[in-house]
């Protein structure tokens, strides 16, 4: 039955979650790979992050500007940008777009590690694998993708200024200080980075789960990485939407 | 072992294994592909527990309990088919990982012991190359110096020479040998190169259809008669275990 | 990438990341980092709050001096009660200050405007304002105009449980000017509503 099957999968993934928790100790070597890891998932991300965050600032500018013109409110449309970036579009898409970058190689990395024996190897030098190979990508994956949902927000506020101010006109000390009137820093921005470490913690056990348990072959890895986008980007969405439905408050 | 049996996935893969290998000696275990050799390392190293009968390592059964099972895999070397060497790490790194997972020694110190290893399988010098940018060889024999590097009295060799050219092979198994003896090991070779293991060894025993169908010394094994030894040892492409498989009883593929 | 490198690439990554959290916090939020600093309670009873919330703003002369604490509906007077969390700078408010609700604008959100009176007394922490205005229901006040017709002055101030306007609810152009004056007014000769009259 497909519903025993998917249940018995979320608890092996429990279970998967709780022993990265418990392998991850700061150890020297620990830190090293921490590094590592923070590098080619995080730094080597921030180009399509930043890219990114500009045009989803041009957009959303561009399209609040044509939704508000209809209110005679257009002078809003910072604080649209604003609010919208925190409370959603900020943490949600550059966690789909870590996803899409770090999240593939991370299951790609360990379906290979898996088909080339690696994981066998550590096993068999009394090395706990899950300390080696997924603990450090997934500490790297929840301290980066809110420093990248950071990045991805500034440049879309930064296009967003450009695009309102340069281009369609609004007065620029309008722009900042509707914005700074309406997004709260406690229920807005920490809120926001809460959201990404969440998004980037789940986005980082999917993508290990699916790659660490892989057949041990080209298809197998390929597989992996597949599923690893596919499942780590639904759970984004469904945990943002349980995540906005806790926090929401009217 | 003794009276072995050694299951996979509800299917029998090894019954009635019986064998001894002698502390300081090379045993070769050959056997046509899916007769089960993996299978019986898988039990040598605690992967796989026996469906029945005992294996018993440096005279203790293989434990099941985890840290007894850390314990005892600290004191086995295993040389793995596909190397298994982290590719995020040097040649170097990667020697030293079981030193410095597992001791407290000084980081001048390892290094010391890293060179020394890499120096035994004459690698001294790839000691700071990636494993992308080792050839298949070195590859593997990086792999060989981390496998020694706790200085395990007991090495375990997994189809050492897989993907490697003549002189390659020839590298590896004399430096299996040599080892053997300088370092005072004892060592498991499985394999199905044959001709390239029967010089190195002192003991063979063959594997195929689910058991062991010879044990002695590779002279023992040359001369043998068995025509299904014969047929492995001379490539013959039909005999005992046919080329139309619907009329062979093989012994199922072995994971 | 090796060693040295790798670990100023990194470096480089986590600065700048950071950096940007920073001015993102400065730039472009309220700059409400105030974790808890000293403020002092004040109440305030009002028979309805409107749109107000907790951590509304409360200003005086529409400079903000403190945040919307907590509000409670008292079981006995079933009038609501507002707890006011008012920063320390601005410690020795008239005893005679009138707190109302108020919204920014005809659609924005509500807060709490305070004006000082004259009193040489001070309210001290955990004091009650004594002088409050309700918040304006502006559906209820466009209903009534819109049904009422030709508008009696009871009619339209009944039950809207604020100072409406008193005299001028009569005339069809009474309500542009009802509905500014209620926003914005500060209706100082009117004392907290009793809690005899009904809630609407």
């Amino acid at each position: 039955m497909p519903f025993v099957a998917a249940t018995r999968a979320l608890g092996a993934a429990g279970l998967f979650a709780l022993s990265v928790l418990r392998a991850s100790r700061p150890t020297r070597d620990f830190f090293s790979e921490l590094t590592r890891e923070i590098y080619k998932i995080g730094a080597r991300s921030l180009p399509i992050v930043a890219a990114g965050g500009a045009f989803v600032g041009l957009s959303v500018t561009l399209l609040g500007y044509r939704a508000l013109e209809t209110y005679g409110a257009t002078g809003q449309v910072s604080a649209l940008l604003g609010l919208g970036l925190y409370r959603e579009l900020g943490p949600v898409l550059t966690a789909l777009l870590f996803v899409g970058r770090a999240g593939s190689s991370i299951a790609a990395e360990l379906g290979l590690m898996r088909a080339t024996d690696q994981i066998t190897a550590l096993g068999l030098m009394a090395i706990d694998p899950v300390a080696k190979t997924v603990a450090p990508r997934f500490w790297a994956a929840v301290l980066c993708v809110p420093l990248l949902t950071a990045f991805f927000v500034s440049l879309a506020i930064t296009a967003g200024y450009f695009e309102a101010v340069h281009v369609i006109g609004i007065d620029g000390g309008t722009f900042w200080q509707t914005m700074k009137d309406s997004v709260d820093f406690h229920d807005d921005f920490l809120v926001a980075f809460i959201k990404a470490a969440i998004f980037g913690a789940t986005s980082a056990l999917v993508a290990a789960y699916v790659g660490y348990h892989a057949e041990p072959t080209i298809e197998g890895t390929s597989i992996a990485t597949t599923r690893a986008v596919v499942n780590a980007s639904l759970l984004v969405l469904m945990f943002n939407f349980v995540l906005s439905a806790l926090l929401f408050r009217s | 072992m003794t009276d072995l049996r050694l299951e996979r996935g509800g299917r029998v893969v090894l019954r009635d294994i019986a064998l001894s290998v002698p502390r300081g000696s090379i045993t070769a275990v050959l056997g046509p592909s899916g007769s089960g050799k993996s299978t019986l390392l898988a039990a040598l190293t605690g992967e796989l527990v026996p469906a029945a009968g005992t294996v018993e390592v440096f005279g203790e059964p293989v434990p099941r309990a985890q840290k007894a099972l850390l314990a005892m895999r600290k004191r086995l070397g295993v040389l793995l088919q596909g190397n298994g060497l982290l590719t995020d790490l040097t040649a170097a790194e990667n020697v030293a990982l079981p030193l410095r997972t597992h001791t407290d020694l000084p980081d001048a110190v390892i290094r010391r012991l890293v060179e020394m290893k890499l120096h035994a399988v004459g690698l001294r010098a790839a000691a700071d190359l990636f494993p992308r940018e080792l050839s298949g060889g070195m590859a593997r024999r990086v792999a060989l110096a981390r496998a020694l590097a706790l200085d395990p009295p007991l090495m375990v060799y997994d189809e050492p020479l897989t993907g490697l050219d003549p002189i390659a092979s020839g590298v590896v198994m004399s430096l299996v040998r040599r080892l053997n003896d300088t370092l005072g090991l004892t060592s498991i070779v499985v394999t199905h190169h044959v001709h390239e293991t029967m010089p190195i060894a002192d003991h063979a025993i063959v594997i195929a259809n689910g058991g062991i169908v010879f044990s002695g010394t590779p002279d023992a094994l040359a001369a043998t008669q068995d025509p299904l030894v014969r047929q492995f040892l001379d490539g013959q492409p039909d005999g005992p275990i046919a080329f139309d498989t619907s009329r062979t009883a093989r012994a199922p593929e072995a994971a | 990438m090796r060693g040295p490198r790798l670990e100023f690439a990194v470096g480089a990554f986590l600065l700048l990341a950071l950096a940007s959290l920073l001015v993102l916090a400065v730039a472009s939020t309220n700059g409400k980092f105030g974790f808890g600093g000293s403020t002092y309670p004040l109440k305030a009873r009002f028979s309805t709050i409107g749109q107000l919330r907790v951590s509304a703003p409360v200003k005086i002369g529409g400079v903000v001096v403190g945040q919307v604490s907590e509000v409670t509906l008292d079981p006995q007077r079933f009038d609501s009660i507002v707890t006011l969390a008012i920063d320390d700078r601005y410690k020795d408010l008239p005893a005679d200050t009138s707190a109302g609700i108020f919204t920014a604008g005809l659609l924005g959100e509500s807060y709490v405007g305070l004006t000082p009176g004259g009193d040489v007394e001070v309210l001290k922490a955990g004091d009650e304002i004594a002088l409050t205005q309700s918040a304006v229901d502006l559906m209820q006040l466009v209903g009534k105009y819109m049904f009422a017709g030709g508008g009696k002055p009871a009619d339209a101030t009944e039950g809207t449980g604020s100072a409406a306007t008193p005299a001028d609810a009569t005339a069809p152009d009474a309500p542009p000017a009802a509905a500014a004056s209620a926003t914005h007014a500060h209706a100082q000769e009117h004392p907290s509503d009793s809690p005899t009259e009904p809630t609407p």
